[in-house]
């Protein structure tokens, strides 16, 4: 086996373990003397934009059902001969989960007792895919309800919305879970080739945060995979359109059952094929910029504050992968146009000071550190990050190297107004009927 | 008051209104500090409450704009502060919370608990006052966005209904009030008025400090002696528990929405401190707080008629809520398959597994509260306020004590209360309007 890497951050008093199993595995654990839980994520770099590939079988390029990820991660909690994962995992104490984004699926389990039965599981749920046409028809209906229920929530369909009016073509415009009519076209073997193609361990990772001892971590981990013998898996092909200079709309409205309108407005990077170091060092510095102009700290904040055009829970982030990125700013305002020409106004305007770059690398520091103890935020930062190719411990060392003249040109270039589009979620118009 | 070593739970006591609970360890990276002041939940008082902690963080006498409050947090390596309005029962909590990284971590080892701990007495006891009372641009400020808050309850369609029903079932009872008041009473919030009510709860209703993290509990102690006040503050009143006013009642209400809410209160009869207790969250466990339990392996996993279906319990009032999302033709179905469970309940149907499942659930999460600073103090504030019961490993055994007939026991007393449907518009949902058994 390959040697166990053991790698510190010792300013923040932490280390964490790391190898790669000779099936390509990598294995990663966070050791947590003390905590009584331990939180294992087993995920795989396949999220909902990756809808075009080349079938590494026949070597066809073929495009699938949106939404066919989201429905691969439901489906894979079945087993041959009946029930499902998540009765394993009762039956060993632990709770189990999944969820899907836009890059990745993660499947996870939280346990109090039993750890490596546990993880046992959680690899052989992942590796046993079992796929039938009555399966298939019956989980429908219930992300069929799962879709209905995000068609009810704002937020949701706030930033749907957003992503549809910033993208031409790449199929980050899509939702994640699909709709209810492209998940109708899903069969046992469109979800066999997207799992052939995605789930292999290359691509995937497992990781362990808890009380645990490592190297047991890592035996039992081989033990597991050795038996399923996992062969060379060809590079995979990811095909994405080419995304035009400018947005697709400028603008989207929806009325819905709301109190009060909801407003984002939204920027697409134009510098996207990045990773590593420099895809760090542009979400840190996108992000320092974002609470330098408006975050809770700004001038610009407490303007659009005292006029009530913003409540506390306004935001702007941004967020990135290797074949896009953009920021969002947004929350609830009675006034959306007032709220977006302000924020023009401001945003361009705003006088970019050091004072303000210190602070607000200071607060960058605090939640990352803050971060270690929250296994579930660990763990989801860690994946987003490990699959960019970014040490997470990196990060400290980046945010102090960023300087203000990296915040005036990350500024100059992102907000760029053929690259904003804005939606927004109006109140019903009242029914006299 | 003795002060006992780490890895020993809560330390701590209230005494004539005010109290102070620590949890010292070294596991976490932060230091956790949750102020509440508690007040009665009154019709006349509850918009009073609500507005409060947001005007609390918006200026002390040494940061008095909200801005310096903000640089202040950031520069303190992004101390997050919360002030907001909280509910138990017939209760209203006025919480302040901040919390800051421990300096142990940062450059130069600030003495962030001192750090923290004078945040904290700026923004609860040096509020920021123009004319001896709180600058009335601020206060509009808030009351503007608190009547946005109230009104936006219909934005989460999940969360309403089931507020919905619980204001239902309260039937004018003070547990069914909300904790941000109504959008009417507002206008009775002066800056004068408001001052007057936040002396009022400030010198005289209980006030209790949680800390948790890296911390000697003897200055947490320390530090609440300032809140003794020359005169006692009000002891903490116990909760009035709820007992029903209907029997199975069916309510309805229509938006523009695309999927269907269906919300059940039942009369459980137990809270917290009640010896039943254990075995009843065996029962509500069993019929719905798992992905292995009956509600969501019939309504979900076999029918198909929801995304998801769960049982929570109310241990602070003893009620049971049963909730579902789904297709609005459904209604029938999913709630006779939902009633076909409870009756299930009642009849002692449990299998082994989902014993077995439901007891391991239980140890699971009980001992993960521990790796989280939050979950611990929720579950401590509900104890301190049921004046009593299990929780933590004591709860954890209890349960493993619970013999089946117990639950068969408890479920004889379950009672369904009322039927709420959020529905659609326009359309005939096939709902029996009225009684329902």
């Amino acid at each position: 086996m390959n040697p166990v890497q053991s790698i510190e951050d010792a300013a923040i008093g932490e280390k964490r373990e790391q190898l790669v199993l000779p099936s390509g595995l990598p294995v990663v654990v966070f050791p947590r003397p003390g905590f009584k839980k331990t939180f294992a994520t087993f995920a795989t770099y396949y999220g909902s934009i990756d809808n075009a590939f080349r079938d590494p079988q026949t070597g066809r390029e073929i495009t699938v059902p949106d939404g066919i990820a989201h429905f691969l991660e439901h489906k894979m909690f079945e087993k041959k001969g009946g029930g499902d994962a998540f009765d394993d995992f009762a039956r060993l104490g632990a709770s189990s989960n999944a969820y899907t984004d836009y890059t990745s699926t993660t499947f996870l389990f939280q346990t109090t007792a039993q750890v490596l039965d546990n993880l046992g599981i959680l690899l052989d749920f992942v590796q046993e895919p079992y796929f039938t046409e009555a399966n298939v028809e019956k989980e429908k209906g219930i992300i069929e309800q799962e879709i209905r229920m995000y068609l009810d929530m704002p937020g949701d369909r706030l930033h749907s919305n957003l992503m549809r009016a910033l993208y031409v073509n790449h199929p980050v415009r899509i939702d994640i879970a699909g709709t209810v009519e492209s998940i109708r076209t899903i069969t046992p073997d469109n979800l066999y080739t997207c799992y052939r193609t995605f789930y292999h361990p290359t691509n995937m990772i497992l990781l362990v945060i808890g009380d645990v001892d490592p190297q047991q971590i890592f035996d039992y981990a081989w033990e597991n995979q050795k038996r399923k013998k996992y062969g060379k898996q060809t590079a995979i092909t990811r095909i994405f359109p080419s995304e035009p200079p400018h947005v697709a709309e400028k603008r989207r409205e929806q009325h819905m059952v709301v109190s009060m309108p909801l407003f984002v407005m939204g920027y697409k990077e134009r510098g996207v094929q990045l990773a590593g170091q420099d895809l760090l060092r542009q979400e840190i510095t996108y992000g320092l910029m974002w609470q330098m102009l408006v975050g809770r700290s700004s001038p610009l904040f407490h303007r659009l504050y005292g006029q009530g055009l913003i409540n506390d829970r306004f935001y702007a982030r941004y967020g990135a992968s290797t074949t896009f990125g953009f920021s969002t700013l947004g929350g609830e305002t009675p006034d959306p146009a007032a709220l977006e020409a302000q924020l023009l106004e401001g945003l361009h305007n705003a006088p970019l000071r050091e004072d303000d770059l210190e602070r607000a690398k200071k607060r960058e520091v605090g939640e990352y550190i803050a971060l270690f103890q929250n296994p579930e935020e660990l763990a989801y930062a860690f994946n987003h990050f490990f699959f960019r190719q970014i040490d997470i411990f990196d990060y400290v060392n980046t945010v102090l190297s960023i300087r203000l003249d990296d915040i005036e040109r990350a500024r100059r270039l992102h907000l760029n107004e053929s690259l904003r589009a804005t939606s927004v979620i109006l109140p019903e118009v009242a029914d006299e009927s | 008051m003795s002060v006992t070593a780490k890895g020993k739970g809560f330390v701590g006591q209230i005494h004539e209104g005010a109290g102070w609970y620590c949890f010292p360890t070294s596991r976490f990276k932060t230091i956790t500090l949750h102020a509440f002041i508690i007040n009665e939940l009154n019709r006349e008082e509850a918009a009073f409450g609500a507005i409060l902690p947001h005007v609390l963080q918006r200026g002390t006498s040494k940061w008095p704009t909200f801005m310096q409050m903000e640089q202040t947090l950031e520069e303190l390596y992004g101390a997050s502060l919360r002030a907001e309005v909280g509910k138990i029962a017939d209760k209203q909590l006025i919480s302040v919370h901040l919390e800051i990284v421990n300096g142990c971590y940062l450059p130069g080892k600030p003495d962030t608990l001192r750090l923290g701990l004078e945040f904290l007495q700026e923004v609860l006891d040096h509020p920021h006052t123009r004319d001896g009372v709180f600058p009335k641009d601020v206060v509009d400020q808030e009351k503007d966005l608190l009547r946005r808050q109230i009104l936006g309850l219909i934005n989460d369609k999940g969360q309403y209904a089931a507020t919905r029903l619980i204001e239902a079932m309260a039937d004018g009872r003070r547990f069914g009030l909300r904790k941000l008041g109504q959008v009417e009473d507002l206008d009775k919030i002066t800056p004068h008025a408001l001052y007057e009510y936040y002396q009022k709860v400030h010198r005289t209703r209980p006030l209790i400090l949680f800390a948790v993290g890296d911390i000697d509990p003897g200055i947490i102690e320390q530090f609440m002696q300032k809140y003794r006040s020359p005169t006692p503050r009000q002891e903490l009143q116990s909760i009035e528990a709820y007992t029903p006013h209907f029997h199975d009642r069916f309510l309805t209400e229509q938006h523009d929405v695309r999927q269907g809410k269906l919300n059940l209160g039942y009369y459980t009869g137990v809270t917290l401190d009640d010896a039943r207790y254990p075995a009843m969250m065996m029962y509500a466990g069993i019929l719905g707080g798992f992905p292995h339990s009956k509600l969501f392996v019939n309504v979900r996993e076999k029918a198909s008629l929801a995304y998801y279906a769960y049982a929570r319990l109310d241990a602070m009032l003893g009620y049971m809520m049963l909730g579902a999302g789904i297709e609005f033709e459904d209604f029938e179905p999913a709630l006779d398959i939902i009633r076909q469970q409870v009756e299930a309940m009642r009849q002692g149907d449990i299998s082994d597994q989902q014993w077995e499942f439901t007891l391991r659930a239980f140890d699971n999460d009980i001992l993960s509260e521990e790796d989280s600073p939050s979950q611990l103090i929720g579950r401590y504030l509900e104890s301190v306020m049921a004046g009593g019961g299990l929780i933590g490993e004591a709860l954890r055994q209890a349960l493993h004590d619970v013999t089946p007939e117990q639950v068969k026991q408890v479920a004889q007393d379950i009672s369904l209360d009322t039927v709420f449907f959020l529905t659609r518009k326009d359309t005939q949902a096939k709902v029996r309007e009225e009684g329902l058994s």
